[in-house]
């Protein structure tokens, strides 16, 4: 009967000993990835130049004007869609004075040349995509209206371009 | 003696079905099912992705047996990207949860620096679902970054 006890004790220890053999451990791994966008670079590289104007004599430049429409240079993430959004002044201005800025026109391509160049209208914004190497180039033409009696002067005012992904 | 010998019998019947039972408790298993996705990422611009984000989240599974189990990530601190560049990555007292019936809009949540406890349902299945915070500096170099998150589990 003493043995029997004595066995059964051994019989607890071993599945005693089983239950904490039964700890189990495993790991898995997973991955956290990202992208990081090249920084979008925005220079201002030429002005919008209607040059001599004359009182009475409304003067346009066209977007396609190469010489004389503004010009913005745009550098970021290559072959990636950017929205863009202006801020258009309504006149030019010459120490009290004033002058109507009228007729927005837009150009994006994807050259500096405006080779394969597409029109937009400046006052509801595009969204192109830059090029390959991640550049666009973005032409702005408008029209001054200058009065019968506007007074002779340098007449200045800021377009404001805004580029996001 | 016969009598005694008969238990004998009983007790060593008793040792030997002991050892199978027990083996024939459910292997644990963990699974690396969906990593965590920051996708695109502006410099300056924290990005961040919760566990309960369906696309996003990362997703590890486990099946094993039923009760109380540990669980403890090894987190990294940042993405690495190209030429060895670093990313920041941070991970907040609720990022991590846990789901008994898998289903990511039923999770517990808990923070994922500390070990914590969970209980594996009857079935054996339950998944554990991870978000977390991208940081990257405003100078950060563009291109694809990665890290590795591991997930231990331990059944008590």
């Amino acid at each position: 009967m003493r043995s029997i006890t004595k066995l059964s004790l051994v019989v607890a220890a071993l599945v005693l000993t089983g239950t904490t053999l039964q700890a189990q451990t495993n790991n898995a791994s997973i991955t956290a990835t990202a992208t990081v966008q090249t920084p979008i670079n925005v220079v201002g590289a030429q002005q919008l130049s209607f040059g001599n104007v004359f009182p009475g004599v409304n003067k346009t430049v066209v977007a396609m004007d190469l010489a004389n429409a503004g010009r913005f240079d745009i550098s970021g993430q290559a072959s990636t869609q950017v929205t863009l959004s202006f801020t258009l002044p309504a006149t030019l201005g010459s120490g009290g004075n004033t002058m109507p800025i009228v007729s927005y026109a837009g150009v994006h391509a994807q050259n500096s040349t405006q080779t394969g160049g597409i029109g937009f209208p400046p006052s509801v914004g595009v969204s192109p995509s830059l090029n390959a190497s991640g550049q666009l180039w973005v032409w702005i033409g408008a029209q001054v209206q200058p009065a019968t009696n506007q007074a002779a002067g340098v007449y200045t005012g800021s377009i404001v371009m805004t580029v996001v992904y | 003696m016969q009598t005694m010998k008969r238990k004998w019998w009983v007790v060593i019947a008793v040792v030997l079905l002991a050892v199978p039972l027990r083996a024939q408790g459910r292997a644990l298993t963990v699974t690396g099912i969906r990593g965590v996705t920051f996708g695109a990422v502006l410099p300056g611009v924290p990005r961040v992705v919760l566990r309960t984000d369906p696309a996003n989240s990362g997703q590890i599974d486990i099946r094993g047996p039923k009760g109380p189990v540990l669980l403890t990530f090894v987190l990294p601190v940042a993405m690495t990207g190209p030429g060895g560049a670093l990313m920041p990555i941070s991970f907040g007292a609720g990022d991590a949860g846990f789901s008994a019936t898998q289903a990511i809009g039923s999770q517990v949540g808990f923070d994922p620096k500390q070990p914590f406890t969970a209980t594996v349902p009857n079935n054996g299945r339950a998944s554990v679902f991870v978000g977390a915070t991208a940081n990257p500096t405003t100078n950060q170099r563009a291109g694809a970054y990665t890290a590795t998150l591991i997930l231990t589990v331990t059944v008590l």
